[in-house]
């Protein structure tokens, strides 16, 4: 068995952090459906040359299991050949493969099988349970032309399945079982790699929120900290000092303490609830700019930074409002990063029509920090993947996902631009949201 | 070893919460303290520092404050001439860097750290452990 395992992927770290399927077996294992024991022995022969079919006895479950790992009878060179004798055999054959995750590649069907059913349509009914199967259609008459076999089995199999009249050549045989053969292999391996590119981008896409909601914990834990002191320094004064006027404040404090922890914990909840993370609603981006000011409040008290926004115009827009929060966030915490010591973050928006489409308005966000900005040259490279100014600190995702957030999640435009003056500025265009036209007009 | 005579003694406290302050304060009253000065920052903290008529024993400082944080004062006290080795205690509410936070305070000699929140008797412990050290280092000398 070992000679028909093909590592076909190498296994890295990364693949192996994403799926544990990361050694890929290659699949040999073909059907043959033939009444006639010695057409079905010649495909054999050809394709294996030195193995043995043994017809699998039907009604013999526990055989039928076995036919796939048994290696000793039907498997020489690479490819597994199990022969089915009618179509209720095959069906059988077909549906324990699964069961055993043992797949076939593809299969050769005789089209008259002597049964109540032919093997156009036997492949059909293999198909509505496994539809990665290839066919290829061995038949001695002219008796359905390929039109026909493509109507049974629907376009959508077009590629699925293959023809040859007898009498064959060995030549044919084998080129048709290899075809058939690699074809489904390249399609699971491209399904099983694009399984793993998915899984990969959603881990780092959870990643950098978890980096967000860290940052978000940081600052909850202090603001806990000094409400638990709050709490436990007061109960302790109480005690110790012991006086109606000590205790009554004391308890008042602690309440008061209480009140704000659960408003605090309450904000924090608020902000990483996967339910509500592809909710689209019609929301004013004030709301989503308020909440992210707010969550990083601690952060720009601590670095000393400070926040203008003049008051605007309320923009609405049919938006994700966790995504946004998530995007200003982001912003917020690269200008911290910018600004160490203290510094200032300036946020505008305004609405933009365009004197040639007057109907659709944009909403217009620019976000500036007022640290050194970002070397020209680099500039293009900060939206790449992966690519970060902040050496171990960053992962190099941050502005990547804003900018896929609001050009791919919402149909804006994100870039990013030094300000002429100081820092560095960020302008995000959203669509603003348009009231429904009546219909009738 | 010298008796710690807490009665001369002047605490400096430094916390942008003032209720924070207010709780330390009493704590220190209740310790023996008679004197506790109070700052809301590690700038305001350093006006102290730097007038030498004050009399300053020992200073218990938040790590986190805007303006200037309690590392920045410690660094400060560390290198003016006539403070240098008054003891420090740094308070910290954060957890999950605390350890990154000791190491970067070992490193300007801090003498102790306290994690917020924590209890009188956490807090009485520090400041003997604190103040004791000062007076043997100082015995050493």
């Amino acid at each position: 068995m070992s000679q028909a395992i093909k590592k076909l992927l190498p296994q890295t770290s990364f693949t192996e952090a994403v799926s544990t399927s990361s050694i890929y077996t290659y699949n040999w294992r073909v059907l043959i459906v033939e009444d006639e024991p010695a057409i079905a022995e010649g495909i054999q022969a050809i394709i294996a040359p030195s193995s043995k079919i043994i017809p699998i006895q039907r009604s013999s479950r526990q055989k039928a299991a076995t036919a796939g790992t048994d290696t000793g009878n039907h498997i020489i060179d690479k490819f597994e050949v199990v022969w089915a004798k009618n179509p209720t055999d095959a069906i059988q054959y077909v549906k324990q493969s699964l069961v055993d995750n043992k797949p076939f590649a593809m299969g050769f069907f005789d089209v008259l099988l002597g049964a109540e059913i032919d093997g156009i349509e036997l492949v059909r009914q293999i198909h509505t349970f496994d539809p990665r199967m290839y066919a290829v259609f061995v038949t001695a008459y002219h008796d359905r032309s390929v039109d026909s076999i493509n109507q049974i089995l629907g376009p959508d199999k077009a590629d699925r399945w293959d023809y040859m009249n007898k009498p064959f050549t060995d030549g044919s045989i084998l080129q048709k079982a290899r075809n058939a053969v690699s074809m489904w292999n390249l399609k699971q391996q491209k399904k099983i790699q694009e399984e793993q590119l998915a899984e990969a981008s959603n881990l780092l896409l959870q990643g950098e929120r978890a980096n967000t909601v860290a940052a978000v914990g940081r600052s909850v834990a202090h603001e806990f900290g000094n409400l638990l002191m709050r709490i436990i320094g007061h109960a302790e004064i109480a005690l110790m000092k012991g006086d109606i006027m000590t205790m009554q404040n004391s308890l008042n404090t602690i309440l008061k303490a209480g009140d704000t922890a659960a408003a605090v914990l309450t904000k924090f909840k608020k902000m990483h609830n996967p339910e509500q993370e592809t909710d689209f609603q019609i929301i004013s981006i004030n709301q989503s700019l308020d909440e992210a000011i707010d969550l990083m409040g601690h952060e720009f008290k601590k670095k000393s930074i400070k926040v203008t926004r003049p008051i605007f115009q309320n923009c609405t827009l049919e938006a994700n409002h966790h995504s946004l929060v998530q995007v200003f966030m982001n912003l917020f915490i690269n200008a911290t990063h910018a600004m160490p010591t203290s510094g200032q973050i300036d946020i505008s928006v305004a609405k933009i029509v365009n004197p040639e489409e007057p109907n659709s308005a944009w909403i217009e966000i620019r976000i500036r920090d007022h640290g050194p900005g970002i070397p020209e040259e680099i500039l293009p490279l900060v939206m790449d993947p992966f690519f970060t100014t902040k050496g171990q600190q960053g992962t190099g995702l941050g502005l990547g996902i804003c900018k896929e957030i609001i050009q791919s999640e919402h149909q804006g435009e994100f870039s990013v631009l030094n300000h002429p003056a100081k820092g560095l500025e960020i302008l995000i265009r959203l669509p603003e949201h348009q009231e429904a036209e009546d219909e009738g007009n | 070893m010298k008796e710690i005579n807490m009665d001369r003694m002047v605490v400096l406290v430094v916390d942008d919460d003032e209720q924070i302050r207010s709780i330390i304060k009493d704590y220190l009253i209740m310790f023996g303290f008679k004197t506790i000065i109070e700052a809301k920052d590690g700038a305001d903290a350093y006006r102290f520092v730097l007038d030498t008529v004050q009399r300053i024993d020992l200073i218990i400082s938040d790590w986190e404050m805007p303006r200037t944080d309690g590392l920045t004062l410690l660094r400060a006290v560390r290198k003016h001439h006539a403070r240098h080795k008054t003891p420090f205690i740094m308070v910290t509410s954060q957890q999950s860097q605390e350890k990154l936070k000791i190491t970067h305070a070992k490193r300007h000699s801090v003498d102790c750290y306290i994690i917020k929140p924590f209890r009188a008797d956490v807090l009485k412990e520090k400041v003997m452990q604190a103040l004791k050290l000062f007076e043997e280092k100082k015995e050493a000398s």
